[in-house]
């Protein structure tokens, strides 16, 4: 007995200890939880931009070195001047167009800051290789599309200093969300006159059919595939599927095996050529790499295995 | 009406819709039965066997075993509902990476949506997030910067709510003129579940704000970044980090392992894959709140944050894909729901607007969630116009599309929230129109 309570009073004070810790931990709201975030890993991802210029980076870019990056990197969706391929994004002109039936809302009609511009093909362009620009080929890239909407001359060069400057025509014709604007009111009888009621009837012919699943891509059979081949699947899907499976700014389409023997008559070494340098010319525009310029060139001529014996 | 009239009214109805389909479809459609409509799908999809399946004959089912435990580990819904899955109109997008899919809400039954019919969109497709190497950094105008992993977010407090989630272009097709014939088309960029997660004023209380805080910049971990500025209000207010949806972890469309959580707000503030949260003192107007997610009005003027989601309503029974066969007694249902709380009202009117009754709300009515409404309806064969009308709690009443159209013209894209008309014809089809 005299043992056992020695026992006892040990835990008695311990449980009291543990009570009133987790009573503290409730009280002060605070959990303790995660790590402290060192300036280095912050300065790792902290990569947005504001319009006063907060967040860009040292660095500078001129139209001049812009204009071949563009082409290189960009005009395969957005057009050489801007005016976008297929439904890919239309970058410049629409100017005046805002209050017209088919208004186009590009970076120089609409879009209200420069720092937007920097911001969004530093964290998301191009397309198939986000995150892969230096900061100075952003500055000129940006540079240049604010020169195809004649926002800048084209001696310009685009700096961190300079950015929060550059004044974008459409800025002052934003305003903070008003709403709610539409005043209904809940009547229940007589709320109108049948009579004049007109029924507008749809378009017809454009809703696709729902009456049974979508045909799902064949899965494609890798077993007749070479080595190479397999082995250039993955750079497809990552790299090349976008305009390759699309046909996009005359990219030939992987099932268009007619179009592809064409290319290869010139040989296969001229195909992997233009795959890995660029090619731009009457039937469409490849940009090197397909824009994703950390691929190696034996991954970009697998790729190109895959392409053509893929079915 | 014995078995054998059944079957052929069945077929015959069948090969009546096979004629509206192209003829590309037509002998697929006639060869498979499948699904339009659900009771007939039953009778054609069982072909010949039909009859021996009826009573008095007893089903084959019910003379023979069927597949045991973990036939599926992961369930699946019974291959008759093979029909029920998201779709999308492919003209509307250049690809299918950066683009958006529906849910078939003709095919929804109660206020919650299935993980696997959560509609999508994306910015730049789905990444493949390991969350064991996955991060939230929670930085800039804060006392203490912070790295959470997931486990992290897991010892702290949870809290389940459902809550909607709208593309704000939702009905946005719509605007110039009725295009899609199909609900899923019309309305189908919303869903609705239970989202579980921390809530974010809890980490922000973690970090501990600065008093000149007053806006954070959400950023997604996706190729595309996705980011959008958020008034510091609304995180105090409801905002949630969340890692689970329905019972499990989050899908990897709707951001797994962890995505903000707006509820009533427009999808994309909703950022998915949420990597970083930064406090500042002033809005960042990145791509997704400028060119994107702003609304056009007629003056050439264009109106910035306008996050919420307005009261809506839809009937969604009948509807395109919900045909009526035959005359007699109907339940007019539908969804409704507000970004601004609980709907207090639907009204509906079947004469196009002239006289309208209210519809009883069904099941659960929470705040900024699908409401189930419904009305009966003795049908007996004439036309109509179908419209549903969304009164929510703060008052706001659903508006008409001559209203919208009178404030927004025809060039704002986003938050179409207009009354929506179906013209049910003398067959019972039922046709997407809308009133001048």
């Amino acid at each position: 007995m005299y043992n056992l309570n020695k026992f006892f009073i040990p835990l008695a004070v311990f449980l009291l200890v543990t009570f009133s810790s987790f009573a503290i931990a409730e009280k002060i709201g605070h959990y303790g939880v995660g790590k402290t975030a060192s300036e280095q890993q912050i300065k790792g991802w902290d990569i947005d931009i504001r319009p006063d210029g907060k967040g860009l980076p040292k660095g500078q870019g001129s139209v001049t070195q812009g204009e071949p990056l563009y082409e290189a990197k960009c005009a395969s969706c957005h057009g050489s001047f801007g005016e976008g391929q297929g439904r890919w994004p239309i970058l410049a002109g629409g100017e005046d167009s805002l209050t017209e039936e088919r208004p186009e809302k590009t970076v120089g009609s609409f879009w209200p800051y420069a720092s937007t511009l920097w911001d969004y093909i530093n964290r998301a362009m191009p397309y198939t290789a986000p995150k892969s620009l230096t900061p100075d080929e952003v500055y000129a890239i940006s540079a240049y599309v604010l020169y195809l909407n004649e926002i800048v001359e084209d001696d310009f060069v685009l700096t961190d200093s300079n950015l929060a400057s550059v004044k974008m025509p459409n800025e002052e014709n934003f305003y903070i969300d008003d709403r709610p604007d539409s005043t209904n009111t809940r009547c229940m009888k007589n709320c109108k006159n049948p009579a004049d009621i007109e029924v507008v009837q749809p378009l017809a012919g454009i809703t696709p059919e729902q009456e049974k699943a979508p045909v799902k891509e064949k899965a494609k059979s890798t077993s007749s595939l070479s080595e190479l081949a397999i082995q250039g699947k993955a750079t497809y899907q990552s790299s090349c599927f976008v305009c390759h499976s699309s046909g996009v700014a005359g990219a030939p389409k992987v099932s268009d095996k007619d179009d592809w023997n064409k290319r290869i008559e010139k040989g296969f070494d001229q195909v992997v050529t233009h795959a890995i340098d660029g090619y731009s010319g009457n039937t469409g525009i490849m940009p090197p790499k397909g824009g994703n310029l950390s691929l190696s060139d034996e991954q970009v001529t697998n790729a190109v295995h895959y392409m053509l014996e893929a079915k | 009406m014995s078995d054998t009239n059944k079957t052929t009214t069945a077929k015959t109805h069948i090969a009546e819709m096979a004629s509206n389909v192209p003829v590309s479809s037509r002998r697929d459609f006639l060869k498979k039965g499948v699904q339009y409509t659900a009771g007939i799908a039953t009778a054609v999809t069982t072909g010949g066997a039909l009859s021996g399946n009826l009573p008095p004959e007893v089903p084959n089912w019910s003379k023979s075993l069927g597949a045991g435990v973990l036939t599926k580990p992961y369930g699946m819904p019974s291959s008759f509902e093979k029909n029920v899955i998201r779709r999308t109109v492919p003209w509307l997008t250049a690809d299918r990476i950066s683009s958006i899919s529906m849910s078939p809400l003709q095919d929804l039954k109660g206020i919650i949506t299935p993980n696997g019919l959560f509609f999508e969109r994306y910015h730049s497709g789905i990444p493949d997030i390991d969350p064991v190497q996955h991060r939230l950094m929670i930085h800039g105008l804060v006392e203490n910067p912070l790295i959470l992993d997931m486990d992290d977010l897991a010892r702290l407090p949870s809290e389940s709510v459902i809550n909607f989630l709208e593309c704000p272009a939702n009905g946005g097709m719509e605007w110039r003129g009725p295009q899609m014939e199909a609900l899923q088309f019309t309305h189908g960029m919303i869903s609705c579940c239970e989202w579980t997660g921390v809530r974010l004023s809890t980490l922000l209380d973690e970090v501990g704000v600065k008093p000149e805080g007053k806006w954070i910049l959400a950023e997604g971990a996706d190729g595309s970044g996705m980011s959008r500025s958020i008034p510091l209000e609304k995180a105090l207010d409801d905002a949630l980090v969340v890692y689970a949806q329905n019972g499990e972890r989050l899908r990897p469309e709707q951001g797994y392992p962890i995505r903000l959580f707006n509820p009533g707000w427009e999808g994309n503030t909703s950022v998915k894959w949420l990597r970083r949260l930064e406090i500042g003192d002033k809005p960042w107007h990145h791509r997704e709140e400028t060119s994107k997610y702003t609304d056009l009005m007629p003056d050439g003027r264009a109106r910035r944050f306008s996050y919420e989601q307005e009261a809506n309503s839809v009937i969604t029974s009948p509807c395109p894909e919900n045909p009526w066969k035959t005359k007699g007694v109907y339940q007019i249902e539908g969804l409704a729901w507000s970004g601004r709380g609980k709907i207090k009202h639907v009204d509906i009117s079947v004469d196009g607007g002239v006289t309208w009754r209210p519809a009883s709300l069904n099941g659960l009515v929470l705040s900024k969630s699908f409401t189930r409404f419904s009305l009966p309806f003795k049908w007996n064969g004439a036309p109509a116009l179908l419209q549903s009308r969304a009164i929510d709690e703060t008052g706001y009443v659903q508006p008409t599309l001559s209203q919208l159209r009178d404030i927004r013209g025809m060039n704002s894209i986003y938050h179409k929230n207009a009354i929506h008309t179906w013209q049910l014809q003398t067959d019972g089809k039922v046709k997407n129109v809308q009133l001048k």
